[in-house]
């Protein structure tokens, strides 16, 4: 009796390779863009066309371009922000809570005309920024002094917030004039003005400056290095000497101040006021973009980026094919897991095991 | 399918055939031969010594045999038999068992949960009462007292190595191959489970001891298999016409050294603990009330049976403990409430037990490791600044100074074999104004050569004139290296003499609480 039979194990590759590695991104890239593909065809939508909607007028359209810029500006923000501080293991998974102060922070300044006008619109900034780091500082303190799991904190507190919110907007700040929960508009001198590119406006600077500064705090500076070692082994990196807590404190509360930014980038340049919906998805999509980004702020801007162009088709979709508002989140997690599953095959490789057994 | 019903067995362990063979193995990992044309085999009723360097090959070779990878070339006999041994699943139907160095064990179950998931589908026993009473059964059976409702994580570790065994001959196996099994025991638990090993052989068994330590081979087993650089070198000798010498020239192809005196003058006081008291988590044995000091140039050997306070003590030097009560000085200073940095620019530097967990970070490079602890002190650029192009010609300086084998400066630390990083972490730690060194088993899964470096380094290191406290569970590390010594049992230093009066016998009578 001879018995031939195939197996298929994985092994672990020693090391993976720099080519492997952009292969295994863009076929995951690849892969999800396919799928999502399949998904658009299968709801109805032309295949001819969605190359049309998606590329096309997205990335080869001056007024699509402008849109997606549009929508980049707060992404990359809060971009920035998940990557701060998911690369040293600590997983603010409310960044939606963060945008939420930030955002009331400014409606604030601006609500009660805070500061002489000629600085508002940097004291509302400012104010955003410090409202985001203080609504992480809560649980980066219960989590550094008590050991609270932050996931769980900081994703409740994105609740908490945006009770608060609705507080705001079915009472004291609701505008008299509107029969919506809505913040009045804000003056001239609370809008970032408008570059002069379809709705770009000058928060565009903001989250490109912003994006620079982190690039060469987390990969030129001695704190990014802090950073890097407090991420992969805390308990070496203090056996080392290196300052855990003080690395941990700042990353994190850089990572709400950013996503506090966000939120006051979106009110003052975008809404010019407080509403109930601003906010809504940024959690997700901020995660997204630094997982996709590998936590580095130069792709952080670039993948936030293209996310923002898939938000842009997706409105496009939404009004014209009538799918739902859903896609864009569905889109964004198929090639979130399809690059994941792609990074895995990079990590391992397969082996087909061919074994006689004579018997 | 049971390829291996038990007259066979019976019938093959009278003729004593081979019970597993594995004939001209060959194994690539990227393009890197980690065995060539190895063999291997061994008899029922023996106890059979696999012995090597760190890298050798043996845990490759007997990974092959139990299944977790698959051999490029050579096959693999069971009974004289050829086989396919896929996956572990396949080799427990082929009645070969592991016991792995590091346990696979859950540790917040009970111990008849853990074998309810290693062995339910396969022993049918799917509750865990029968798991209970099967565990009472085989532990009465060779002589293990195992409580099956025990939670396996607050078992000692000899204890949760014995679960692991029942949880192997539990599986069915007749083959046990058991991964260095007393790497992390006492001298007393070595002896124990080595006497196990002869009695299951006695049994009937075909038991693998992967081991480098050559007193178990030539005490405890019949034949020994010797590998080197993926080949064997010695394939199944008798031990009875061998002695230390031969079969360490066959492991390191050159005999092994023995020590010269320290040449060393001793100075003043460079560490001074008096009345330490650390706290410890969840029950364990802490630090209660220990005072000693060592002078310059002088190596403090700290003997002591593994969980007795050692990690408390070696953590609360380094500031990564705080203490309750007592005072750490070093050389005038107290430095009992000062941080991990500031300890660190005082002179003190450590070399920790587990070197992957709280001493190299395995995902950064070897550069990045090396400017870690002075990149704390402010070097390689300014409070922002970080100067990588002068970490990187530091690194290529330690790495060809050190003779850091397989390192690169931007190349990952993970790849580096265990003898390597411990030498690029000696490197890091040795490196500046060091005045005190405390070494917590820093020979620890290294084999004989990569030893004898560390070793020499710590002695140059005490010869200019500089302190060293060795923390050692491994009684002839303490006995080579210290030129004083202390037995730490229970928390307190319980006895000290100086190197002439230290003896294997008074220690370990000390160490197991008999004085």
């Amino acid at each position: 009796m001879l018995d031939m039979s195939t197996g298929i194990t994985l092994v672990r590759r020693q090391s993976i390779s720099g080519r492997l590695r952009a292969l295994s991104f863009v076929g995951g890239l690849g892969t999800g863009f396919f799928i999502t593909f399949l998904v658009l065809v299968s709801s109805g939508v032309e295949p001819a066309s969605i190359l049309n909607e998606f590329v096309v007028q997205v990335f080869f359209d001056l007024h699509g371009l402008a849109q997606a810029t549009t929508t980049a500006i707060p992404l990359i923000l809060a971009g920035l922000g998940a990557a701060a501080a998911m690369k040293l293991r600590f997983w603010n998974i409310g960044i939606e809570g963060q945008v939420w102060a930030g955002a009331i922070a400014a409606t604030g300044v601006a609500f009660y005309d805070i500061g002489p006008e000629s600085i508002r619109l940097y004291v509302m900034l400012l104010a955003a920024i410090l409202a985001g780091a203080a609504w992480i500082a809560i649980p980066v303190f219960f989590k550094l002094r008590y050991g609270v799991n932050e996931i769980i904190m900081t994703l409740l507190m994105a609740y908490v917030i945006f009770q608060l919110v609705q507080h705001l907007l079915f009472g004291p700040w609701q505008d008299p004039s509107a029969s919506f929960p809505v913040s009045p508009h804000f003056d001239d001198a609370e809008r970032l003005s408008r570059i002069g590119w379809g709705a770009v406006h000058n928060g565009l600077w903001v989250a490109l400056g912003f994006g620079a500064l982190m690039w060469v705090l987390l990969e030129r500076s001695k704190f990014g290095y802090c950073a890097t070692a407090v991420g992969h082994n805390p308990l070496a990196a203090k056996g080392t000497g290196l300052p855990v807590i003080t690395t941990i404190v700042i990353s994190v509360l850089l990572s709400g101040g950013l996503a506090g930014l966000a939120g006051g980038v979106i009110t003052s340049g975008a809404e010019y006021r407080l509403t109930q919906f601003l906010a809504h998805g940024y959690t997700f999509s901020g995660i997204v973009i630094a997982f996709l980004a590998r936590f580095r702020p130069a792709l952080v801007v670039v993948v936030a980026f293209l996310v923002g162009g898939v938000y842009v088709a997706g409105d496009t979709l939404k009004v014209f094919y009538g799918l739902s508002e859903a896609i864009v989140i569905l889109i964004e997690g198929i090639i979130l897991l399809s690059l994941l599953v792609w990074e895995f095959f990079s990590r391992y490789h397969i082996e087909f095991v061919k074994q006689r057994v004579p018997a | 399918m049971l390829p291996v019903a038990t007259d066979q067995i019976m019938q093959a362990q009278a003729t004593m055939t081979h019970a597993l063979e594995l004939k001209a193995i060959s194994k690539s990992f990227d393009g890197k031969e980690a065995l060539r044309k190895a063999s291997f085999n061994v008899r029922w009723g023996e106890v059979h010594a696999l012995l090597g360097e760190n890298g050798a090959g043996k845990s490759t070779i007997m990974n092959v045999a139990t299944g977790i990878y698959s051999p490029d070339e050579g096959s693999v006999h069971i009974n004289e038999q050829p086989v396919a041994v896929r996956s572990p699943g396949d080799a427990i139907r082929h009645g070969i068992g592991m016991v792995h160095q590091h346990y696979r064990l859950v540790k917040r179950f009970s111990v008849a949960e853990n074998i309810v998931l290693a062995c339910g589908d396969i022993q049918n026993l799917t509750s865990t009462s029968a798991a209970a009473s099967a565990v009472a059964e085989k532990a009465a059976e060779v002589g293990f007292d195992v409580s099956a409702h025990a939670i396996v994580g607050q078992l000692s570790i000899a204890e949760q190595q014995r679960v692991e065994i029942l949880k192997v001959l539990l599986l069915g196996a007749s083959i046990i191959i058991l991964d260095e099994p007393t790497a992390v025991l006492t001298d007393q638990e070595s002896r124990a489970i080595l006497a196990f090993c002869r009695r299951m052989a006695e049994a009937g068994h075909a038991v693998v001891l992967i081991t480098h330590k050559l007193r178990e081979v030539l005490e405890f087993s019949d034949r020994v298999t010797v590998m080197r650089h993926g080949e064997t070198v010695l394939d199944g000798a008798d031990t009875s016409g061998l002695d230390v010498d031969i079969l360490s020239r066959h492991m390191i192809g050159e005999p092994s050294l023995a020590m010269d005196e320290l040449n060393a003058s001793l100075g003043d006081p460079c560490l001074t603990v008096s009345n330490l008291v650390v706290p410890s988590p969840n029950g364990t044995i802490g630090v209660e009330g220990i005072s000693v000091s060592v002078r310059e140039g002088e190596i403090l050997g700290i003997a002591g049976v593994g969980g007795n306070g050692q990690q408390q003590l070696a953590d609360a030097l380094m500031g990564l403990t705080a203490c309750e009560n007592g005072s750490i000085r070093l050389g005038e200073n107290d430095i009992t409430n000062d941080n991990v940095t500031r300890r660190r620019q005082a002179g003190l530097r450590a070399v920790p037990a587990d070197r992957f967990a709280s001493g190299l970070i395995a995902d950064m490079t070897i550069a990045e490791n090396l400017a870690m602890t002075r990149l704390a002190d402010g070097e390689f650029g300014g409070y922002f600044t970080l100067s990588r192009r002068t970490m990187r010609k530091e690194a290529e300086d330690a790495i060809s100074d050190h003779d850091i084998r397989g390192a690169a400066p931007t190349r990952q630390t993970r790849l580096l074999s265990g003898g390597n990083a411990q030498k690029l972490l000696l490197a890091r730690e040795l490196s500046g104004s060091t005045r005190l060194l405390v070494a917590h088993s820093p020979t620890r899964g290294l084999d004989i050569k990569a030893c004898n470096t560390v070793h020499s380094l710590i002695r140059k290191f005490v010869e200019s004139g500089a302190a060293c406290l060795l923390i050692s569970e491994d009684l002839e590390e303490i006995l080579t290296l210290s030129t004083r010594v202390a037995v730490i049992s229970r928390g307190k230093v319980v006895g000290e003499f100086p190197k002439q009066e230290a003896t294997p016998e008074k220690i370990g009578a000390l160490m197991m609480g008999h004085a």
